[in-house]
């Protein structure tokens, strides 16, 4: 009845009951800090209300994901596509608009998320296409249309607009492509382009609100100018493909022989890169850019937009070791955490548990993403160990922004952090895709 | 194994080991902020929940010696605010400026500016000071509308009687640069602290101060008040008992006020122990402009405006007729001094081919007794000339002219000693016609009121020279006296035998029957000098030196008039000294 697995033992049960002890303990933690930041607030009895409802229908969703055969997804992977795109479809034009984003559904007391299930949804989606081009997976062609399936989903979702959903799904898609084993050039690639899309706007925020750097350092007085100035910007073109030039021909002196298709589809990629900066640059709006001021300089206005990050900091750092107990954090209590019960609710846990409230979840998200991993790994098929990796990238995630966002490292970006925040749809969602990753171990390999 | 063939183990592996890492770095860094800088951010969560707000001690209050409030207390208002968490948007704070300058009468300007500043600092801002009752029940209302303001209840300096003694009590006003430095270490000053400008409020800002309370608020993120976790009562200043006579101090001040120009000083003190018991100078100002806080530019023309110049021990003049008590001593002491021996008085003397004349043709036969009675000016030139001036110079040495009398107030001046001793330390010559001049105490001789109040007190008391104080004890808010003055003699001017009796006789003689009758009173011995000082820039000063006691007493009070361009001693100055008198033994 036991079967050793690259040095893991999995029991022959039908549920991998660690897992589904650490969801517990991170829901009961959750509730309880949830109650506690929702006291200080006007709308904080709905808010338990709303939270006390979404527990048994998270409940239902889990056995639902769990009891029903997750290769049924795979086979219907078609019809669940059509399902997300009419879901993100509708609640656009019939969902109701909740500070300027039109991402939710409202029936009467009732209202839900669709980006939440659709998150996981897109998974399923992505695992089956996969699935099916496994074969051919190193083909650029797989990648090509990899990306027409799932752009439709995305364009839909910005137009809600929802930043922070594809904050979560992009990274767990591209780890999904890994896991897949998706030709590493192609990471390599995109991680150009990505490095170059992200530093140039911040490289430019940063010149814009330092403009003394410029007349200091030559380098960053290029990169300044490059954002008005069309020679400039034509120029770093220029210099990025002699560059690759350069490379390629250095390369060849040394015995290296890499083809020059290689390195300028690289060379490509960041302009490519730079150019999708320079759009994004154009088009930030005004509290995103203040946000990655905040991100660069988090003490330089401490009451403008670096204050949510501070006061959060604050909160925690004032837990210390054991916290001030729950219910009495003063600074959630009396308002200075902003986003207390959603995206700042560690800030809550931190200042009332302390550092074992903070560590204890982050143990416990660890604990989740270690059994997600085995359980991809013991999976019967490919498409369940890609579900798998899909849930890992999508909870990988959430925990490295909500996290990096408090202890600074990642910009603000408005994800909360599941099982602890206070989001009903977002719980719901969460459950399932759990319980879509318990039905995978219960239907694994079945070696006797 | 049968999975490798559909996946690849190893790009998990990976992932596993980000995963990993990722959880690493999160824990580095948690346990960096929740446990190495613990003590950091618990102090800024608790900076973030607290406001402390100051409330100033009421000051100790100025007595007189009867008990007499000179300055004490009302209670004031004051307007606070309250910043919290994030700075509110500009529509909001346009409306609270707007309300607060509506209700308070405060121009927008000034108040956007404070609360501007209050947002910069995070710390609770002073908005308006001194807040009518009237005008506070507006401010109460505005607490509803908006979150952050909040009203307290403190003192403000109040001198009932308006002018009294002012130069000596002093006023207050705000905090300046220099007195930033001097007393900025002291965590009781603040930059909006009020302190004592100049006399007994500067002077004893240490004790008047007391010790400021605060209470330490609990806001939540908008600055309201969730509750008060402490509240450190204040401490009240130490009250300060002067010398002072009430009656004497606004008699003294009346007396100059309806003389003939107004301006002057009265110096009074006690012979007994040389405690000051009426100091006025006039002009003098009223020390409750300053109090109404608020406008400063207003208040520093006020400033400017006022006299701060204290005649009592910065006005210097020639003591005049006064001084011809000096004269007489020095030639009783070199036994020169026959009181019957008479001289005639043709209304001059020439001396080297120069004319001094006399202020009244008084004929023949004056001797010492009418010659001081008459005050001529002839009798003197002979008994100067008959002495020498040097002698005339060892008695005014004796009786510290020329030397500052030690009050313990600021800028007081020395006067200007004046004989022959001095000439030659200056290298210049000394004349003939100056040992005229010295001797009925005109030329370059200076003194300055209270230095001939001390000069009275001292043949008061038969030699005994004081230094003159003000300050009777310090008791603070328990009720135990701090500071309890003891008289201080800076010298003894010891006489032969009889000498003072002959002058204090002769000073009798003159209030009874000559130039000092205006100071005349039933009851009371006066003992008295004019004098007119010769003022080459316009009308000549008027001097009156007395002391006086209750009828067959020792004398118990000494005083100096000075009435600035009174034309004369006799009509300006011993008026003013009656009534001095008369209210000092209470009168009417």
């Amino acid at each position: 009845m036991i079967m050793k697995l690259s040095g893991q033992i999995i029991k022959r049960r039908k549920l991998d009951y660690t897992l589904l002890a650490a969801l517990f303990m991170l829901i009961t933690v959750g509730f309880l800090v949830v109650l506690s930041a929702a006291g200080g607030l006007s709308f904080g009895g709905e808010i338990v209300h709303k939270y006390i409802a979404a527990v048994p229908l998270a409940a239902g969703a889990f056995l639902f994901g769990w009891l029903f055969n997750y290769q049924i997804y795979n086979e219907q992977w078609k019809a669940v596509y059509v399902f997300i795109l009419t879901l993100l479809a509708t609640v656009l034009f019939a969902g109701t608009v909740v500070r300027n984003t039109s991402g939710w559904f409202r029936l009467g007391p009732f209202s839900m998320q669709p980006a939440e299930i659709c998150r996981i949804a897109l998974v399923l989606v992505a695992a089956a296409f996969l699935t099916r081009n496994s074969r051919n997976i190193k083909e650029f062609k797989t990648l090509f249309f990899f990306g027409l399936l799932i752009v439709p989903a995305f364009l839909l979702i910005m137009l809600q607009p929802d930043f922070s959903s594809l904050v979560i799904t992009a990274p767990a898609l591209l780890i999904m492509l890994y896991a897949a084993g998706v030709n590493l050039f192609y990471f390599a690639l995109l991680g150009a382009f990505a490095l170059a899309a992200a530093a140039f706007p911040v490289m430019w925020t940063f010149t814009a609100l330092r403009p003394e750097v410029m007349e200091t350092n030559a380098l960053m007085y290029i990169v300044g100018r490059m954002a008005h100035n069309w020679v400039y910007a034509a120029g770093f073109c220029a210099a990025v493909l002699a560059m690759a030039a350069l490379v390629w021909r250095g390369l060849k002196l040394f015995r290296v022989y890499l083809p020059a298709v290689f390195v300028f589809i690289m060379a490509g990629a960041v302009i490519a890169g730079f150019w999708g900066g320079f759009l994004v640059n154009k088009h930030l709006k005004n509290y995103q850019r203040k946000r990655i001021e905040a991100f660069l300089y988090p003490e330089a206005d401490p009451k403008g937009a670096g204050y949510n990050v501070l006061q959060a900091q604050i909160a925690m750092g004032a837990g210390g070791v054991t916290g001030k107990g729950l219910f009495s954090g003063t600074q959630s209590k009396l308002g200075f955490v902003p986003e207390k019960h959603t995206d700042f609710i560690l800030a809550v846990l931190g200042e009332e548990l302390g550092r074992f409230g903070t560590l204890g979840v982050l143990a416990l998200y660890m604990i989740l993403l270690w059994r997600v991993a085995i359980i991809a790994k013991a999976a019967s098929d490919i498409y369940g160990s890609l579900v798998c990796c899909g849930v890992f990238g999508i909870f990988f995630t959430y925990m490295l922004v909500n996290f990096g966002m408090l202890i600074g490292f990642v910009p603000v970006a408005g994800v909360p952090l599941p099982f602890i925040s206070y989001g009903g749809s977002n719980l719901v969602a969460s459950m399932w895709a759990f319980g879509v990753v318990q039905s995978v171990y219960s239907r694994r390999l079945s070696v006797v | 194994m049968k999975t490798a063939q559909f996946f690849n183990a190893r790009r998990l592996r990976v992932l596993i080991i980000l995963a990993c890492c990722a959880g690493a770095v999160i824990a580095w860094r948690l346990i960096d902020i929740q446990l190495v800088s613990h003590r950091h951010y618990a102090r800024a969560a608790e900076e973030n929940r607290t406001q402390i707000i100051y409330q100033t001690a009421p000051r100790g209050r100025i007595l007189a010696s009867n008990g007499a409030v000179i300055a004490g207390n009302l209670p004031a208002f004051s307007l606070y605010y309250m910043p919290a968490g994030r700075p509110p948007d500009k529509e909001y704070t346009d409306a609270l400026a707007a309300d607060i300058s509506l209700h308070l009468s405060m121009p927008k300007e000034e108040v956007l500016l404070k609360l501007n500043s209050a947002f910069k600092s995070g710390k609770a801002t002073l908005l308006l000071q001194n807040v009518s009752p009237r005008k506070i029940f507006a401010a109460a209302e505005l607490r509803v509308y908006y979150s952050g303001l909040y009203i307290l209840e403190e003192t403000k300096r109040y001198y009932p009687p308006g002018p009294f003694a002012s130069h000596m009590i002093g006023y207050m006003g705000a905090m300046d640069n220099k007195s930033w430095l001097r007393l900025g270490g002291d965590a009781d000053y603040r930059l909006n602290s009020r302190i004592g400008k100049s006399g007994i409020e500067k002077h004893y800002e240490a004790d008047l101060k007391g010790r400021d309370g605060g209470l330490m608020l609990e806001v939540d993120h908008v600055g309201r008040v969730k509750r008060i976790i402490k509240d450190n009562k204040w401490r009240a200043g130490s009250d300060i008992y002067t010398t002072l006579n009430f009656e004497a101090q606004q008699a003294a001040q009346d007396g100059i006020k309806n003389s003939l120009t107004g301006r002057g000083a009265v110096v009074a003190l006690d012979p007994k122990t040389g405690a000051v018991l009426a100091m006025a100078s006039a002009p003098d100002f009223d020390p409750n402009i300053f109090t109404p806080y608020g406008d400063e530019e207003a208040l520093q023309s006020k400033k400017i405006s006022i006299p701060e110049y204290n005649l009592a021990i910065q006005g210097m003049y020639p003591p005049a007729s006064p001084f011809k008590i000096i004269t007489a001593i020095a030639a009783a002491q070199t036994d020169r001094l026959d009181v019957h021996e008479e001289v005639n008085c043709t209304g001059k003397i020439v001396l080297n081919g120069r004319e001094f004349k006399c202020w009244h043709r008084h004929g023949e036969h004056i001797d010492f007794m009418k010659g001081m009675a008459q005050s001529c000016d002839t009798y003197f030139y002979t008994l100067g000339l008959k002495t020498g001036a040097s002698h005339i110079e060892q008695i005014e040495r004796m009786f510290r002219f020329g030397r500052q009398t030690g009050i313990d107030l600021p800028f007081e001046k020395s006067g200007n000693l004046y004989g022959p001793a001095k000439r030659a330390r200056n290298k210049t010559y000394w004349f003939g016609g100056d040992t005229l001049n010295l001797s009925i105490g005109q030329g370059e001789l200076l003194v300055t009121p209270v230095q001939m109040a001390v000069f009275a007190a001292a043949l008061a008391s038969k030699g005994k020279i004081w230094r003159p104080y003000y300050i009777e004890r310090i008791t603070d808010a328990d009720g135990k006296n701090t500071f309890v003055s003891a008289p201080q003699q800076l010298a003894e001017a010891k006489l032969k035998d009889g000498v003072y009796e002959l002058i204090q006789q002769s000073l009798k003689d003159v209030v009874d029957n000559a130039t000092g009758r205006a100071a005349r009173i039933k009851g009371i011995d006066v003992y008295g000098k004019t004098g007119t000082a010769q003022n080459p820039h316009g009308d000549d000063h008027g001097w009156f030196v007395a002391f006086s006691a209750r009828e067959g007493q020792e004398p118990d009070f000494a005083i100096a008039v000075l009435i600035e361009h009174g034309k004369g001693g006799a009509g300006a100055a011993a008026p003013v000294a009656r009534e001095v008198i008369k209210a000092f033994y209470g009168i009417k």
